[in-house]
């Protein structure tokens, strides 16, 4: 029965390969809400489901989560397509919150953290909605230089990024560093893959946002976002950087 | 002092606040702001620094229970003096070196952001705000960088920079970890003060800990300052725009000499690892300084100059020298910045004239003119021997009788001397109509740097580490046994030597080489012009890597 419970949870809090699952429904999905919604309920059923578990998870399934975390932060570097990379990032951030449940000091504080998580893939996947309708796909190297064409859009994108790759002050930094910090002792190995998952991040991000911002302006102009437009993702993102700083409580 | 510490780094972040309010509406306006804010924080880190050096007792101002900690000691009311100086300078500079450019408020506000981050991580009392800052700067610098949103060359090395700080970021984040969970405290004044109580703690596999954790600080501050196979960032990233061109050479990239002297406490107990540092900084200090010779673009053998520099640098860490590592840092941010930000003039001096030497004929036949000279070889040779002996014979007259058996005195001078050697080597290739007076340009140039080391040093090393026992173990770390050292010290006066010698040989045959000698130096050549492959090896790793994951995509149905 436990072993059943953890496979639905390897679901939510993708496992390769069960992760597969959720990448090819969120490719297959095709609006924005339900894109939302898969991204801010699919952590939450597995915390749900990982709650009524009896203990805590077997060690092997943390390193089986985190090496899944590092296998999809790897191949996002590779990634042009921006709605594909929302869905790898996605998969490589929800994995880690196995290793976080180990020492999470409550569940509320996980359900937080794995929000905190999907937020910036939240404004991203908004974002891409708006880039495919300015340019029919957001695909990296097609659309760049949105930095001279859209600049308001684009500085929502790089924070959206810096955000999901774990970044000071966004929530994902002290999260990892709490991780690191407690999984270093018990769990050395699982501990460096978790590491290097993060510095992948940091390279899948890099190249996204070379991709898409970088470069000259389209030859047709194109509408960038109005201040009405960007003024909510904004305040969200100064409100994730708050929580960040009060670390959720997690650095005690 | 309370307000004062935090004011430091709370001034740039206001002004980049207020600067980014401003940015809809103004224009220049937006760069006046952001020069108040650097001339207030100035005046904050002046303030500071002045209370430190009237004696002022180190202290930690804290924010939160668990982070937050600022510390006002010696080095961190020096540093914050230098960083704001440097960026008042940039900001000064920019103000109308950047009028034209794209995103000019954009700029101010991310140089305003740099400063701060730059002060909060010279004032982290804790080893979570000190991760955040080092962090930060890294990002920092990547949008700076790229400030040209246009220029795909200027966001590759961007991102190059990027990750080799993300490297060393996580270093020393693993060794913020293996600290906390040691001493169960971020504190950095608590920590050590364990790691004092008890220097033998074991960590993960039996390692001692101290020696892990200093081998972890010293790799991340390798990333951070262009050591040997983590460099290649600097020389490629001169696509960013002249000021932070200056900022980053001036400031950002001596970051590893200050995380080395922030730790200094923990690496006084290692056994082994100053002797590390101390070969990499060797080995970067010659393989910079060779690929600078090498370069024929200007903006890339500055860059070499700056990885020459800081090896130099990281090798004063690794003999102990950890004072006259942050007077290097100093001295070397003041002349590169100048160099940097001279850059424009030399530029518009060069459309004038283009600098080339006439030659000796022509000046003798048409001209009319003496010929230049150039400055007799053994004087030039006794020299560099000489006067390092005169300075050593006054500072054991003048200091202290037992300079000679202080290792770290002679290390002092010993540094003081190779610079001077290599300051008389680049000037004994100048050619002269008064050599009398450029003779006494060279011997005073040489005397204030031989004195400068020794001196100027010793007063850092008073300031920055007043106890002076705690200097006395910082050298014993470092320290090596007296044969080496007498060995090392013989075979570096070996090198100058056989330098003097080669000169005196290729001015004597001009410069040809015969047989396998020839082949061997056209190998050589070969090998430094293409800066040792090291640059390709990594774009044939990244592009395979990235190849790799396409593939895997592929197979796995981008799912």
């Amino acid at each position: 029965m436990t072993l059943l419970g953890y496979l639905v949870v390897a679901l939510f809090l993708p496992l390769f390969p069960i992760s597969m699952l959720f990448n090819r429904l969120y490719a297959r999905v095709g609006t924005l809400r339900a894109r939302v919604f898969l991204l801010l309920v699919w952590p939450q059923l597995g915390l749900l489901v990982l709650a009524e578990l009896p203990g805590q998870p077997p060690t092997w399934v943390v390193h089986w989560a985190v090496v899944t975390a590092c296998f999809y932060a790897f191949r996002a570097v590779a990634l042009r397509d921006l709605t594909l990379w929302i869905a790898y990032m996605a998969t490589s951030a929800w994995s880690l919150l196995w290793a976080m449940a180990l020492f999470a000091p409550g569940d509320m504080l996980l359900v937080l953290q794995a929000l905190a998580f999907s937020a910036p893939f939240v404004l991203l996947a908004w974002l891409a909605s708006r880039i495919e309708l300015l340019f029919g796909a957001a695909y990296a190297g097609t659309c760049g230089g949105l930095g001279q064409t859209a600049p308001r859009l684009s500085v929502l994108l790089v924070f959206s990024i810096l955000a999901a790759v774990g970044t000071p002050l966004f929530p994902g930094f002290f999260a990892l560093l709490a991780t690191t910090a407690n999984l270093l002792p018990v769990l050395p190995g699982a501990a460096l893959v978790m590491l290097t998952a993060w510095f992948l991040w940091a390279w899948a991000g890099a190249q996204m946002t070379r991709g898409l911002v970088v470069g000259p302006a389209a030859d047709e102009p194109k509408p960038d976002l109005g201040l009405a437009a960007t003024l909510p993702p904004g305040v969200l993102l100064a409100v994730l950087a708050v929580a960040g700083v009060t670390s959720l409580g997690y650095l005690t | 002092m309370d307000a004062l510490v935090p004011l430091v780094f709370l001034v740039p972040l206001a002004s980049a606040l207020l600067t980014l309010t401003a940015l809809q509406g103004l224009h220049r306006d937006s760069a006046r702001i952001s020069i108040v804010g650097a001339f207030a924080t100035f005046l904050c880190a002046s303030s500071l620094l002045g209370l430190a050096l009237a004696g002022h007792t180190s202290d930690e101002i804290r924010f939160g229970t668990t982070w937050g900690v600022l510390l006002f000691d010696p080095l961190s009311s020096l540093m914050a003096f230098v960083v704001s100086g440097i960026s008042l300078i940039v900001h000064v500079y920019s103000r109308r070196y950047m009028a034209e450019e794209r995103g000019y408020a954009t700029f101010f506000v991310l140089l305003d952001l740099m400063t701060a981050a730059l002060l909060l991580m010279v004032t982290a009392g804790d080893l979570i705000t000190l991760l955040i800052a080092w962090h930060l700067i890294g990002v920092l610098l990547y949008f700076l960088l790229g400030q040209d949103s246009t220029s795909h060359t200027a966001h590759r090395y961007a991102a190059w920079t990027l990750l080799t700080y993300r490297f060393g970021d996580l270093l020393l984040l693993l060794a913020a970890a293996l600290l906390y969970h040691a001493f169960g405290t971020w504190s950095l004044h608590g920590i050590f003060e364990q790691v004092a109580d008890a220097p033998d703690v074991r960590t993960l596999f039996g390692l001692p800990l101290v020696e892990t954790v200093a081998g972890l600080v010293a790799l991340s501050a390798f990333a951070r300052s262009a050591q040997f196979l983590l460099h290649i960032w600097l020389p490629y990233t001169m696509s960013g725009p002249t000021p932070v061109s200056a900022l980053m050479h001036a400031g950002i990239v001596n970051a590893g000499g200050f995380l080395i002297n922030r730790f200094a406490p923990l690496f006084v107990h290692t056994d082994g690892v100053l002797h590390w540092i101390f070969v990499v900084g060797l080995v970067t200090a010659v393989i910079g300084s060779v690929l600078m010779l090498a370069q024929n673009d200007i903006k890339k053998a500055l860059g070499y100059s700056t990885m020459g520099q800081m090896g130099f640098m990281i090798m004063e860490c690794g003999v102990g020298a950890f004072s006259l590592a942050v007077y290097h840092l100093i001295a070397h941010g003041l002349f590169k910045g100048t160099l940097f930000l001279g850059a424009g003039g030399v530029i518009s001096e060069a459309r004038e004239d283009d600098g080339v030497p006439k030659d000796d004929l022509y000046t003798f036949v048409v001209e009319r003119r003496s010929a230049r000279q150039r400055q007799p070889w053994l004087l030039m040779a006794a020299v560099t021997l000489v006067v390092p002996v005169t300075i050593l014979v006054l500072a054991h007259w003048l200091v202290a009788e037992d300079f000679f058996q202080k290792q770290g005195a002679v290390v002092l001078l010993f540094f003081g001397w190779v610079t001077g050697a290599q300051l008389i080597f680049s000037t004994y290739r100048m050619r002269t109509e008064n050599i009398w007076r450029l003779m006494g340009m060279i011997l005073f140039s040489f005397t204030i740097v031989v004195l400068g080391y020794t001196f100027i040093s010793h007063a850092f090393d008073v300031f920055l580490y007043p106890d002076e026992a705690f200097r006395s173990q910082i050298y014993a770390a470092a320290g090596i046994d007296i044969f080496w050292f007498d060995t090392l010290v013989i075979l570096m006066s070996l090198v100058v030597v056989f330098g003097w010698l080669v000169t005196y040989y290729t001015e004597q045959n001009g410069r040809r080489w015969k047989g396998a000698l020839s082949t061997l130096w056209h190998g050589f050549y070969t090998l430094v012009s293409r800066e040792f492959f090291v640059i390709n090896a990594y774009a044939r790793l990244s592009g395979f890597l990235v190849a790799a994951a396409t593939r895997l995509n592929v197979l796995l149905r981008w799912s």
